[in-house]
C-alpha cells in the first residue's frame, strides 16, 4: 500500500512508519487496548462487531468522499441524499407501488443521479463545490420533505432487513459489504490511472489539464459515486432502522468528511488513501463506543472527538514537516 | 446552525408551493396509522376507553432483581433541553427516594434518532438492569429495545412510545385527545370561535407532536369548526429555528394571523419571544406546551395567557417508581394500576400504559408556584 505521490527527497523517519495511517494505526491499537482496559465489556468480539454494524453507512459515504476530496472538492450535499433515497425507496415502494427490489434499484439511481447532478454543475458551470453542494444539500432535503410530506414509510417485508439487521458467520451483512468495497476503492485509487488522475487533479488541476487527463470527467465520476454511495448508505439505513424518514442522514456530511480528515486526507486535496479513511472511521466510532462505556456521557464524548481531532491534525502536520 | 437554518430556508423556497399548500389543506393522520379520537365539546370529564389486553414486550430470561440494587438509564430525545432536565429531576428525585436505584441521562444532544439508537445500543452492551426512553421515532427505535428485551433488559418509556412489543410499559403523560382538546379550547377562548391561526411543531413525523396536530384537527374540526388552520411549521426542537418560523408565520399572515400553537417546550417560548419581538402581545395569542420557567416572562407580561402542560417531573418520577415496581415483580402484565410514591396508584390503560393524569393549564395566577 504506497502511494506513488508523496514527494520526499530526505527521510528521517522510515517512510513506512512516518505515514499518517500507520501512525492513525498504532493510535487506535493504544486506545483499543486502553479503553479495553478500562471496561472488559469493551474489547468483545460482539462489541466490535456490532461497531461495524453501526459505522457502515458513514463508511460507505466516506469512500466516495475521499475520492472527492483528494480532487480537492467536497459534496456537503451527502446526508440530504440519504434523505431523499430514503424517501424515494419507501414511497416507490409504498406509494408508487413498485416491487421492493425494484424500488431499491431506483433509490439506487436517484441517488447516482443526484450526484450526477451535483458533478455536472460542478464541471460544467464551473460552480465551486462546496457552494454547489450546500444549495444541493437544501434542495435534496426539501425534495425529500416534499415528497414525502413528512410521513414516516413502514411495515417492509421480512427480508428486506436481513442487509441492516442480518448476519452472515456472525459478521453483520452490512459490514462485509463495506470491507469489499473498502478493498475495491482502496485498490482503485492506488493501483488504477482513475486513482493517479485523481491525485493528479487534487496537485494541479491546470497541470492534469496539460497533460490531456480527463478531469472533467473523472469529477465527474466520482461525484455520481458519492451520491451512488449515500443511496446504499440509505437502503442500509432503512433496513437497519426499519422504517424510512425524510430527516435521515441529517449532518452525516460532518461525520464523514471527519472521518476522511482524521484518516489523512489532506483537506486540500492531492493526498491521501482510503486505508487512512478506514483507519480514522474506525478511529472515531471505537472512541466514542469505548468512552460510552467507561461511562463517559455523550456530551463530553463529542468533546473527546473534537480534540482528538485536532491532535490527529496537528501529528500529521509535524510529521509533513519532518518529512519535507 | 447556519447549515440547519439555510436548509430549511431554501428547502422551503424549493418546494414552497407544494409543501405549504398541501399542509394547510392536508388532513393529518399523525405520522401514523392510527385514527383519531376527538373528546367531546365542552366541559367534562373523558369517557372511559374499554379495557384492552396487555400488548407490551416482555424481556427473555432477566435477572430477579428484586428489592436489590439496579442501575437504570434514561435515554430521553435529547438532553440540554428544559423539559427533559425536569424529567431528569425526577427520574433522580424517584431514584433518591426508593434509594436502590442508581439512574443516570445520557442522550443525544439533537433529537435524531439513529443517535438515540447508538446510545441505548451502547447501555445494552454496557450492561444495564433497566433502560428507560422518550422515542425520536416510534418504530425505528423498536429493533433496539427488542434487543434490550431480548438480553433481559428491562424497557419503560415515557413521554414519547414506541410500538407497544417492544416495550413492557409505557408511561402515559397525558392522552393525546386530552391535549389537543385543552390547547383547543383555551386558543378557541383567546381568539374567538372564527379566528385563524399557525403552529410551529418539532418535525411532522415526531410522535406526539404529529398525533396532537391531529387530534387537534379532529376535535377543531368537530368542536370549533369556523376557527381556520392556516400553516404548520417544522422548527425540530431547536430554538433558533422556532423563532425564525414564528416570525415568518407572523410577517407571511399579517393581521389574519390571530394565535401560534407551539408544540414543543422549545417552540411557545420561541413562538411568545417571536410576537413580543414583533410587538403583537395582545393581538396574536400564544397557546403552547411548555416548561413553566421558560414561559414565565411571557405570562406575566400578559403576552401568553395559557400554557398547557403535565409535570415532567412527575413523569419522570413515574417512570422510575414503573421500572423499580418492574424489576421487583409487582407489576406484571394484567395489573390494573401501580403503586407510584408521592404519586398515588396510577391506572393502566390501552393495554400496557401507566397514565399520569389530565393535562394542567398553567396561567398567571398559579405559574408561579411551578419551578422546572
Amino acid at each position: 500500500m504506497t502511494v506513488a505521490v508523496e514527494k520526499t527527497p530526505a527521510r528521517k523517519l522510515p517512510r513506512w512508519l512516518a505515514r499518517h495511517e500507520t501512525l492513525l494505526a498504532v493510535i487506535l491499537v493504544i486506545a483499543l487496548l486502553g479503553l479495553g482496559a478500562f471496561n472488559e465489556r469493551f474489547l468483545t468480539f460482539d462489541n466490535l462487531l456490532n461497531q461495524g454494524r453501526l459505522m457502515t453507512e458513514i463508511g460507505l459515504i466516506a469512500l466516495p468522499m475521499t475520492f472527492v476530496i483528494i480532487t480537492g472538492g467536497i459534496d456537503l450535499s451527502v446526508g440530504a441524499i440519504v434523505g431523499l433515497c430514503a424517501i424515494m425507496l419507501g414511497y416507490s415502494w409504498k406509494t408508487f407501488g413498485f416491487p421492493l427490489p425494484l424500488a431499491i434499484v431506483f433509490s439506487l439511481f436517484v441517488g447516482g443521479l443526484a450526484g450526477f447532478v451535483n458533478g455536472l454543475v460542478i464541471t460544467r458551470v464551473k460552480v465551486p463545490p462546496l457552494i454547489m453542494t450546500i444549495a444541493t444539500l437544501a434542495l435534496y432535503r426539501g425534495l425529500a420533505e416534499g415528497v414525502s410530506q413528512a410521513h414516516s414509510v413502514r411495515g417492509y417485508p421480512e427480508w428486506f432487513y436481513f442487509l441492516g439487521q442480518g448476519s452472515l458467520y456472525r459478521v453483520p451483512t452490512q459490514l462485509l459489504v463495506l470491507v469489499v468495497l473498502v478493498v475495491v476503492a482502496g485498490v482503485a485509487l492506488d493501483r488504477t490511472t482513475f486513482g493517479r488522475t485523481l491525485y493528479a487533479i487534487g496537485s494541479n488541476e491546470t497541470a492534469a489539464r496539460f497533460s490531456a487527463l480527463n478531469v472533467d470527467r473523472a469529477k465527474l465520476i466520482v461525484y455520481t459515486l458519492s451520491g451512488l454511495a449515500s443511496a446504499l448508505a440509505a437502503f442500509v439505513l432503512v433496513s437497519r432502522v426499519t422504517t424510512t424518514r425524510m430527516d435521515m442522514g441529517m449532518g452525516y456530511e460532518l461525520d464523514v468528511i471527519a472521518a476522511v480528515v482524521l484518516g489523512g486526507t489532506s483537506i486540500f486535496g492531492g493526498s491521501g488513501t482510503i486505508w487512512g479513511t478506514a483507519i480514522g472511521l474506525a478511529m472515531i466510532q471505537l472512541l466514542k463506543n469505548g468512552l460510552a462505556l467507561t461511562g463517559v456521557k455523550g456530551d463530553a464524548t463529542i468533546v473527546v472527538i473534537g480534540a482528538a481531532l485536532i491532535l490527529s491534525v496537528l501529528v500529521a502536520s509535524s510529521l509533513q514537516r519532518r518529512r519535507d | 446552525m447556519k447549515t440547519k437554518y439555510l436548509l430549511t430556508t431554501a428547502a422551503a423556497i424549493a418546494v414552497a408551493a407544494w409543501a405549504t399548500g398541501a399542509n394547510a389543506a392536508g388532513k393529518w393522520d399523525g405520522g401514523d396509522d392510527l385514527a383519531t379520537s376527538p373528546l367531546e365539546c365542552g366541559a367534562g370529564a373523558a369517557a372511559a376507553a374499554a379495557p384492552m389486553k396487555y400488548d407490551g414486550g416482555q424481556p427473555t430470561n432477566p435477572p430477579d432483581k428484586a428489592g436489590k440494587e439496579i442501575t437504570i438509564v434514561d435515554v430521553p430525545k435529547l438532553i440540554g433541553i428544559g423539559y427533559f432536565n425536569a424529567t431528569s429531576k425526577g427520574i433522580q428525585d424517584a431514584a433518591k427516594e426508593l434509594g436502590n436505584v442508581k439512574a443516570k441521562t445520557d442522550g443525544p444532544t439533537e433529537a435524531k434518532i439513529d443517535e438515540q439508537i447508538k446510545f441505548i445500543d451502547n447501555y445494552i452492551t454496557s450492561g444495564v438492569d433497566g433502560i428507560l426512553f422518550a422515542a425520536n421515532d416510534p418504530v425505528a427505535i423498536a429493533p433496539v429495545l427488542k434487543k434490550a428485551l431480548s438480553k433481559g433488559i428491562h424497557v419503560i418509556g415515557y413521554d414519547a412510545n414506541s410500538t407497544p412489543d417492544a416495550r413492557e410499559w409505557f408511561v402515559n403523560q397525558s392522552p393525546f385527545n386530552g391535549i389537543a382538546k385543552a390547547m383547543m379550547d383555551a386558543m378557541a377562548k383567546e381568539i374567538g370561535e372564527d379566528g385563524s391561526f399557525g403552529i410551529v411543531t418539532s418535525t411532522f413525523t415526531t410522535p406526539n407532536q404529529a398525533r396532537w396536530i391531529a387530534e387537534m384537527q379532529a376535535y377543531a374540526a368537530k368542536c370549533h369548526p369556523k376557527m381556520q388552520w392556516l400553516e404548520t411549521v417544522e422548527a425540530q426542537e431547536d430554538n433558533n429555528l422556532s423563532f425564525n418560523q414564528a416570525t415568518t408565520l407572523i410577517n407571511k399572515y399579517g393581521d389574519k394571523l390571530k394565535g401560534l400553537f407551539g408544540m414543543t417546550s422549545v417552540a411557545t417560548p420561541a413562538s411568545a419571544e417571536a410576537v413580543t419581538k414583533a410587538g403583537l402581545c395582545g393581538k396574536v395569542a400564544v397557546v403552547g406546551l411548555a416548561t413553566p420557567n421558560a414561559m414565565k416572562p411571557y405570562v406575566h407580561a400578559d403576552c401568553v395567557k395559557s400554557v398547557v402542560l403535565w409535570n415532567p417531573i412527575d413523569l419522570g418520577y413515574a417512570a422510575t417508581y414503573v421500572m423499580r415496581a418492574v424489576e421487583d415483580g409487582k407489576l406484571k402484565p394484567g395489573a390494573t394500576s401501580v403503586d407510584a410514591g408521592k404519586l398515588g396508584k396510577l391506572n393502566v390503560i390501552n393495554g400496557s400504559e401507566i397514565l399520569l393524569g389530565p393535562p394542567f393549564i398553567y396561567d398567571k395566577g398559579n405559574i408561579d408556584k411551578f419551578d422546572f
